[in-house]
């Protein structure tokens, strides 16, 4: 857990690299790229449950911050400010793929009903075999119904169960009033419910 | 002024409290279901926190690696774009168009000023002319016509008549 003061650190540095990335310090920007890929990719991960595309979104996010990074002001944190780039890029990506009709299913999402239970190609895991094929049913589960979400409602949801943002966090990164956000996530989570009853009730 | 959905979401993420918390509470008609319905939402909350939150960037260091690369060539792009378009296009920026514009549109309109002014006097005739009432006889000289020229500058004033066999004692030039 980190005190205040490695807190306060951490931000001055954090202040510091993004000035240096704005005087056109590469080096700087892949120190802040190691810093927040993990976090971001795994973002991605969940809003489109595909990891070459979650690769090529990440990879795309930080060029575009990469680029934009003269106009970062300091006025919100620096990951804030890189997670309203991964949100539009990513949201809008989504919309483009509903358009041309590839949102039926997620390929991931295939692949997992499809591994044969004796196959070299589960995952080497701690549980059992039937325990590791229980979790990746239930995370099929879950991703599909993540899946009937709208971006934006996905977008919500995530940021707030999986990264414990703030909703004026979220509304800053989506570019929305805090109304919007807890409107948004009332609706998301109504829905997941309604989806996955079954599945928190019995795990 | 929050809506329902606001205050619910707010209270499911125990984001209420003091006087908001009670009367959100007080106005729940069923106050046991929706504290069942918080607690499903809590459930949900852990089964996304404990399944989505664990998926890991494979081969980190390749990630880094191929952005620099693609920052390499993207600055590398952007210099060569500005090298190309800089003799040319850096002089006529946007604001010096709008000034070459203005100008040109100024010098239009003195010129065409300049030439209507010129050309005013022109169009006036320097000479005067009327056509005046013939108060002949139409029976004796049906085609009879009378005009008077007047030239300005030299004041010179001349009678035309045509078709006339004689002039009328009582004519009178108006």
């Amino acid at each position: 857990m980190q005190t205040e003061a490695t807190l306060a650190q951490s931000d001055v540095s954090e202040l510091d690299l993004v000035k240096r990335c704005q005087a056109g310090d590469t080096e700087a920007f892949d120190e802040l790229v190691t810093r927040y890929r993990t976090r971001v990719f795994g973002m991605i991960y969940n809003m489109v449950h595909s990891e070459q595309d979650a690769w090529d979104l990440a990879q795309d996010s930080f060029l575009k911050a990469w680029k934009s990074i003269g106009r970062f002001r300091g006025q919100s944190s620096f990951y804030t400010w890189i997670y309203r780039i991964v949100m539009n890029v990513t949201i809008d990506w989504l919309r483009k793929k509903k358009i041309k009709g590839g949102d039926a299913e997620f390929d991931d999402a295939i692949q997992l009903r499809e591994i044969d239970p004796a196959s070299k190609t589960v995952p080497k895991t701690e549980a059992l075999p039937h325990q590791a094929m229980e979790r990746d049913e239930i995370r099929a589960r879950i991703e599909k119904a993540i899946g009937q979400l709208s971006p934006e409602h996905r977008a919500v949801i995530l940021m707030k169960e999986i990264d414990e943002m703030q909703y004026h966090e979220i509304a800053e990164a989506l570019g929305c009033s805090i109304g919007t956000v807890m409107s948004r996530l009332f609706y998301a989570r109504k829905k997941l419910q309604s989806l996955l009853r079954d599945v928190y009730e019995n795990v | 002024m929050k809506t329902f959905e606001e205050k619910w979401t707010a209270w499911l993420d125990d984001q209420l409290s003091g006087r908001e918390l009670s009367e959100f509470e007080a106005s729940l008609p069923d106050k046991a279901a929706a504290q069942a319905e918080k607690a499903e939402a809590k459930k949900l909350g852990e089964l996304l926190k404990r399944e989505l939150s664990a998926h890991p960037l494979k081969n980190e260091e390749f990630f880094s690696h191929q952005l620099r690369e693609r920052i390499v060539q993207e600055s590398g792009e952007q210099r060569r774009e500005r090298a190309r378009r800089s003799p040319t296009s850096s002089w006529w920026t946007i604001p010096r168009l709008l000034w070459a514009g203005t100008a040109s549109l100024a010098v239009f309109l003195i010129c065409t000023v300049f030439v209507m002014h010129q050309e005013r006097p022109a169009e006036e005739s320097q000479y005067l002319t009327q056509i005046l009432n013939a108060r002949v006889d139409p029976v004796v000289s049906p085609n009879a016509t009378v005009s008077i020229f007047e030239v300005k500058q030299d004041r010179v004033t001349v009678l035309w008549t045509e078709g006339l066999q004689t002039l009328p004692a009582d004519y009178a030039a108006k």
